[in-house]
């Protein structure tokens, strides 16, 4: 991403409509998986390009982490998607969904081990070798930690990264929902991880459950999140921020409300 | 550090001592046994935080219950406040093959047991007329005609279009 994209919306059919109602938008995200697999892109992404609004595919099923080499057909879809939309770049997830045949229909978090490590960077190679435009890999939030642990978790982002030359997709929300699980500093890992290298950044809601944060993208923004990007932005500010909701969508007035919230937190312009 | 499999010729590592839990090296068999643990039921690997885990199955299964709500939403409507509970018990020791089959696997149990009953049985009425689906593999379209009993109504697959008659004699449902 180049600076002056701003603050972003993930775009969702249900959402659609909304979406095409920003007036300042300048970029979108779409999953991946939910493009055709051949042929354009829907007609309503199609509107956006129309707009040069840039359209981002963010994949969530490829498990980059997964101990076996990535589908290709998988990584044939993801750089499809990223020809149809003319995208600047696409993304994925530091993490698995599946093991063998069996999914686990949800990213999972991987041992911070030198293994781990280097089963990531064989699967990125394998799907830069085949993509059009840069990557960036997004580290998720984790319900659970693996027990045996070798690296930290900035020194395991940062190896990933340094051996793939792939840009980071930060989410800010991500950082939140691990501190508060682990009790440990959400700004002490901002100091650690390599910020130059962030594309854009991912914002979304959460909630508690059984006391533990939940990243849920079906709930409001957590005010800490808020403050969190004034934290990021205050040490290097990244080119865009990007709100993701998945669901339990909110009425319009509430979404604009959030992206007015992130630019504030950000001081880009507002989008609504 | 180069320890790693990029640089075999690195020499013997220090002696260092063992992490707890099973040796590194085999990181597929341990993915297998932790996302056993999170979709078939089978017991969480040595070494991991029980309760966690435990969340997150169940956050898990909150999740795929949202999933196929989208995709059968007369389904997920018609058991009201029960639909998560009746989702979890059902798919808690399945893999997700995807929120369209999880969800249509569970239609046809809760209608083999009777327990489906006004639009949610019209739902299924109508995908059955237009898809082939026999459960082991994936949808497929049905190219002829197909007509499928709903509930006091009947839904018929003509090329592609669905139409759902209420069957003479039947008492009309409320809110349709």
């Amino acid at each position: 991403m180049t600076a002056g994209h701003g603050v972003g919306i993930g775009w969702r059919p249900e959402i659609s409509g909304f979406v095409a109602g920003l007036p300042g938008l300048r970029f979108v995200e779409v999953v991946a998986e939910s493009l055709p697999p051949t042929g354009p892109a829907p007609a309503a992404l199609a509107d956006l390009r129309a707009r040069d609004v840039a359209v981002v595919p963010h994949g969530v099923r490829l498990s980059l982490g997964g101990a076996e080499p990535v589908d290709p057909a998988r990584v044939a879809h993801l750089a499809h998607a990223a020809a149809v939309v003319d995208a600047p770049l696409v993304s994925e997830h530091i993490a698995f969904v599946r093991a063998g045949d069996v999914e686990a229909g949800h990213l999972l978090p991987l041992p911070r081990s030198r293994e781990a490590v280097a089963a990531v960077v064989a699967n990125v190679r394998r799907t830069q070798a085949e993509l059009p435009v840069p990557i960036a890999l997004e580290p998720i939030a984790a319900i659970f930690d693996w027990p045996d642990d070798e690296l930290t978790e900035a020194q395991f982002i940062t190896e990933i990264l340094d051996r793939t030359g792939a840009l980071l997709l930060l989410d800010i929300a991500n950082v939140y929902a691990n501190a508060r699980n682990r009790g440990t500093d959400p700004v002490d890992l901002l100091d650690r991880l390599p910020l130059d290298r962030v594309a854009y950044v991912h914002v979304a809601g959460g909630a508690e459950h059984a006391g533990v944060y939940h990243d849920t993208h079906t709930d409001p923004i957590p005010a800490e999140v808020l403050d969190l990007i004034g934290e990021l932005c205050a040490r290097h500010r990244p080119p865009a921020l990007l709100l993701e909701r998945d669901g339990n969508y909110p009425a319009g007035d509430v979404l604009r409300a959030e992206l007015d919230a992130i630019a504030a937190a950000s001081g880009y312009p507002t989008v609504t | 550090m180069t320890a790693g499999p990029e640089h075999p010729g690195a020499g013997p590592a220090p002696a260092a001592p063992h992490p707890p839990g099973p040796p590194p090296g085999d990181l597929a068999a341990r993915q297998a046994e932790l996302v056993a643990a999170l979709v078939t039921g089978a017991p969480v690997p040595p070494g991991f935080d029980e309760r966690l885990v435990g969340i997150a199955r169940t956050a898990l299964l909150r999740k795929r219950a949202g999933d196929v709500a989208r995709h059968w939403p007369l389904l997920a409507a018609g058991l009201g406040a029960d639909w998560p509970a009746t989702f979890a018990g059902f798919a808690a020791t399945r893999p997700t093959r995807g929120s369209l089959r999880d969800g249509w696997d569970l239609a046809r149990d809760l209608h083999a047991a009777g327990r489906l009953t006004g639009p949610a049985r019209d739902e299924l009425a109508a995908r059955e007329a237009t898809w082939h689906y026999r459960g082991a593999d994936a949808p497929r379209p049905r190219r002829l005609p197909a007509l499928r009993r709903g509930d006091g109504t009947v839904v018929i697959q003509f090329a592609g279009r669905v139409h759902t008659l209420t069957l003479p004699g039947t008492a009309a449902r409320p809110g349709r």
